[in-house]
This record gives structure tokens, sequence and C-alpha cells, in this order.
């Protein structure tokens, strides 16, 4: 194990710390409280409730229960919660990192190796975060001859077309940030920007090997969209809707996968055609063309490329998951039901008997988004999972083979799941008139 | 909002259309035709038909265009385009575009369809496609013997002539 940094001395970094924390002390008190007390002097306060409202009475609001939760819970209905946290980018980002350490530290322990072992000593769990400031702290380098709007634009790009296919994926019932009539239609859209956006960051690059991963990229993505929009179809022919929302509800009884195993086969070969994942990882292939369309990027350019990656990853198994595996359903597992007494009485927290319900607010989720986000997080990580899966244990196949694959093999087999799907709508056994 | 809308996707479609025509480089002309389908599914939006606007996007946005840049970028583009540049052509060609855009203009404006107020909500995908299933069923069949017919034909035009080699080639 090499020494990372020679002259580090805890003394200094103590040190260090204590001059800051004494420099900040005397800072505030010569200038920032007298500034505070002259801006609080020219403010009108608001009165409420007959009482005048200075900022101390609403830090003292804001710490008490009875106050803070309506506005934590308002805060969650918001759309600027949904979007940065919790079905959006928070949450797609939180399990993407998991995601990226799972994966690193899983195809170690299939190859015999230890993986990364050092970093917060337990099993390198820290490892993600030494990276990440790696990356941040890396200066980013621009090749002389590159097309520098294009190159620039490319890792914003991909990361924002990442989320916006994460904000089309529904998590529990009614937590989705963009509920709309033609989600699976506005998914085909989303992933139609994926190529263009890789074949512009080959382009703009003036490399070789970037441009030869991005054509790659290129073939591979547009090819392999075909089967994956076809093997959809079944589903949307037995449901009659294209809302994502409305195809989890459809899925109660039974997932759809049930049903057909052939669209879900053929989906699963196309999401990992579509993520440039094994066996099919030529855009990046990095024993022929360094690391593909990747090779001159740098630094967090490069990080925001990784980010959308993963993003993409998390959102094409939500995908799996809503359209094959039923989505948030599942038997009840979280919260348990209350005891009836809890419902009347509620439960003394503090000795001043303040009881939970009297409290408004509470409880802060509702039962069936707990119970539906944990099941839809469940089967995307088996999802996951399997996606990861191929890396451990196949090789690269050649691009003829995975041209003939996709153009030969997957179309074919996605239309014998629409003819499937059309022979249980005709034959009355799902749909209208069915058991539906 | 709705105004202000149009008039944001208007500029933003005839300015990344003028772009697309005047730009020296071809990838940037491509990239602002891209801009240029997008601001018309931006006008399907405002038109009340998402699906004809996803559409737009996930056929022009994301197949054309990506053709275009593709073409773009594999063929040597000296070897095509000759540059010509002559003022008069250029002040001809908009001389012309605004002849024929005032003709469309004046026709559009004495037809009476700006005076046109409906209150009637959108009409849906759904019965689109029943309709197209029930009542234009022969014009559905013809639309796809056609395309069926021209795919065919480019298949045919495409083989490969060098069918030796093509044996020869490993599985």
């Amino acid at each position: 194990m090499s020494v990372i940094a020679p002259k580090f001395r805890l003394g200094y970094l103590i040190k260090g710390i204590t001059d800051n924390i004494f420099w900040i002390i005397v800072l505030m008190t010569l200038i920032g409280i007298p500034v505070v007390q002259i801006v609080l002097i020219y403010i009108d306060f608001p009165v409420i409730d007959g009482e005048i409202w200075n900022p101390f009475r609403v830090f003292d609001a804001m710490t008490h229960p009875e106050r803070a939760l309506p506005l934590v819970k308002n805060f969650m209905q918001t759309d600027l919660f949904k979007i940065v946290a919790f079905p959006g980018f928070g949450f797609a980002a939180l399990i993407a990192a998991a995601v990226i350490f799972v994966e690193r530290k899983m195809l170690a322990k299939l190859q015999l190796r230890v993986g990364p072992f050092y970093c917060g000593k337990v099993e390198g769990i820290l490892q993600l975060m030494g990276d990440g400031l790696k990356l941040i702290s890396k200066e980013i380098i621009i090749p002389a001859k590159a097309d520098k709007p294009i190159f620039w634009a490319v890792p914003v790009l991909f990361a924002a077309t990442a989320g916006a296919f994460v904000a089309l994926i529904p998590v529990a019932p009614g937590w989705v940030v963009a509920d709309i009539d033609l989600g699976l239609l506005a998914v085909f859209a989303v992933i139609g920007f994926f190529p263009i956006i890789t074949v512009l960051a080959g382009w703009s690059s003036n490399s070789k090997f970037p441009f030869i991963g991005g054509i790659r990229a290129l073939y591979q993505m547009v090819s392999f969209e075909i089967p994956l929009i076809l093997s959809l179809l079944g589903i949307v022919m037995l449901t009659g809707t294209l809302n994502l929302s409305e195809i989890v509800e459809s899925q109660v009884n039974f997932p759809w996968i049930i049903f057909m195993p052939i669209g879900a086969i053929v989906f699963f070969i196309c999401i990992l055609a579509e993520l440039e994942r094994i066996p099919f990882d030529l855009p990046e292939a990095e024993s022929e063309i360094v690391a593909g369309w990747l090779t001159e990027l740098s630094g967090m350019m490069y990080g925001l490329v990784q980010l959308g990656s993963y993003l993409k990853l998390y959102a094409f198994a939500g995908l799996f998951v809503v359209l094959f595996l039923g989505g948030w359903n599942g038997p009840w597992v979280f919260p348990i039901e209350p005891i009836a007494e809890v419902i009347t009485d509620g439960i003394v927290i503090m000795p001043d008997a303040l009881v939970i319900k009297d409290i408004p607010g509470l409880p802060l989720f509702a039962g069936e988004m707990i119970n539906g986000t944990i099941w839809f997080v469940l089967k995307t990580a088996a999802v996951i999972f399997f996606i990861l899966l191929p890396r451990g244990v196949f090789p690269r196949v050649r691009i003829d083979l995975l041209l003939k694959i996709g153009w030969y093999k997957l179309i074919v087999l996605a239309f014998v799941n629409i003819f499937i799907a059309l022979a249980l709508v005709y034959s009355g056994i799902i749909g209208p008139g069915g058991i539906m | 909002m709705v105004d202000a809308l149009f008039l944001g996707i208007a500029v933003l479609t005839i300015v990344s259309a003028i772009a697309a025509l005047e730009m020296r480089s071809l990838i940037y002309g491509g990239l602002a035709l891209m801009g240029t389908l997008g601001g018309i599914a931006g006008f399907f939006i405002l038109l009340d038909s998402p699906f004809v606007a996803l559409f737009q996007i996930a056929v022009y946005v994301g197949s054309i265009a990506v053709l275009i840049l593709f073409v773009i970028m594999l063929v040597k583009s000296e070897l095509i385009f000759q540059k010509k540049e002559d003022p008069k052509r250029r002040y001809a060609g908009i001389a012309l575009m605004l002849i024929l855009m005032i003709c469309l203009g004046a026709v559009i404006f004495n037809s009476g369809l700006s005076s046109i107020t409906t209150e009637e909500p959108p009409v849906d995908y759904k019965e689109i496609g029943e309709d197209f299933l029930i009542y234009y069923w022969p014009a559905l069949i013809a639309m796809a013997l056609v395309l069926a017919g021209s795919i065919t034909g480019a298949l045919i035009l495409a083989r490969r002539q060098d069918a030796v080699e093509d044996e020869q080639r490993t599985d």
C-alpha cells in the first residue's frame, strides 16, 4: 500500500481546522452580526395572529413539529421536490452511485479479486467518494483541434437526456415527475437523442478512437431501437394505454412477463445494447479503441458522462420493472398496519404530552408510497444485477454479429411477441371482455 | 403564455432553418436542422396533439437527423459540394421565397381560416386510430403495400454485387 500523502501530519490538519474556525468566529462577530442587526432594523415584519413575526419566532416555529411538519409535507408535494429529490434526480443518482460501487465489488468477487479495498477501511466503501473527488479535482483537457462548443455541450446534454429519461419512470403511486398520457412514446423520443449525442461526442473530439467509437455507438443504438420499440408494443396492445402509471396499475394481479416472456427477453437484450454494456460494449471497447467515444473526455466531463450512463441504466431497469415486473405492486410489507389504539390515542413522544395524532402532517409518507417504493427498488435492484452480471461472464461480440442479432433475430422475435399479444386479445383471454 | 411560447418556437424554428441553409459547417447545419424539426414538434404540442409531436421527435429528430449527420460524417464534403459563391442566386432565392410567402399568406388570410373559432376538445389519437382501422382501412393497406414495395426496391437496389466476397465471410 503506497503512501498517499507523505508529508501528512495530524497535528497540521487540526491546526488548520482550528485556524479556520478562529477566523470564521472573528469575522462573524466583527462583520456578520452587525450587518444582520442593521438589516433587521429596516425590515417590516409581518403580523400574524396579532404577533409580530421576527426571524427568531420563525426559527422557533420551524423547529416546532406542529408547524414544521406541514411545511415539510407541503414542500414534498411540489414539483421542485419531485424533480430534485425523490422520484427524480436525487433518488436516481443515489441508486446510480450505489450501482457503480456494487458493480466494481461484484465483478471483483466474480473474478476472485478483492476490488476496492483501502478507501474507508471497511471493504473500500468510500471508494466512490474518492473517485468523485479525484474527478472534480482533475484538469479538463480539451484536444487542440476539437470542436469546442459541441465538445463542451456533450457531457451536459448526455446527463440532461438521461435525467429526462429518469423523469418518466413512475416509482410509487402518484410519485412520478412527468405523468403524461403518452409516457411510452416519450421514452422512445428521449432514447432517440442518445445516438446523436454519442456520435457528436466522437466527432467533436477530432480524434480517431472516439470517432470509431461514436460510429459504432450510432450503428448499435439505431439498430437496437427498432426491436426495443417493437418488443413493447405487445404490452400497449394488452393494456390499451401508453401511460406508464396506468400500465403499472394494470398489473395488480400478475406481471406481464408471465404472458410475454419473449418480449421481456428481447427488451432485456436491447437494454444491454442501448447501454453499451458487455457483451455489446463495442463503442467503449477498451482493448481495441482505448475508451471509445469517451477517450478524450477528462475530469468532470467524464464524470458527467458516467453519471449520465448510470442514470440511463437505472432508468432502463426501472422501465423493465414498470412494463414487465409490475412496478410498485407487491405484498404489503411496510409499514405494518397500526394498532387501533395508536390511531385513536396517538403516541406520547415528549414529556409535555405531545401526541402524534395531534400533530398535523403526520404520517409524513402514505403507507402505499413506502410499500410501493420498497418493491420498486427491490425489483429494480434485481434487474440491475442481471444487467451487470454479463460483464463478469461474457466476452465482447463482433460488430457484424451484433447487427445480425439485432436485425435478423430480435426483430423477428419481437414480431412473434406481438402476435402472441394479438392472439391473447382476440381470443378474449386478456383485454376487453377477458379477465382484465 | 401561449402567444409567447408560439413566438419563441416560431423564432427558434425560422432562425435554425436559416442557419441550416447558411452555416458553412455541415455538422452545425445538421444540428440546426434538428432545431427546426424540434420546433415543429413544439408547434404540434401547442396544437394539442402530443402524439404527433412525440413521433416528430422520435422519427425526424431521432432518426432522420441522425442519418443526415451520419452521411455528413462519412462522406468527404468537398467531393460532393462545390461552393458557388454567387450573390445573384442568393438574392433571387430570397425574392422567390418572399413572393411565395406573400402568395401563401394571401391565400390563407382570404380563406377565412383565421376567423374560425372552435370550442371542441382536441381529437383523441385513439379515435384517429379507430377511424383508420374501420373507415379508412383500404387507404391503410394501400399505404402498407407502397411502403413494403419501396423497402423491397431499396433492398434490391442496395444488394451487393460482389457475391463471391460475401460467401467468403464467416459467421
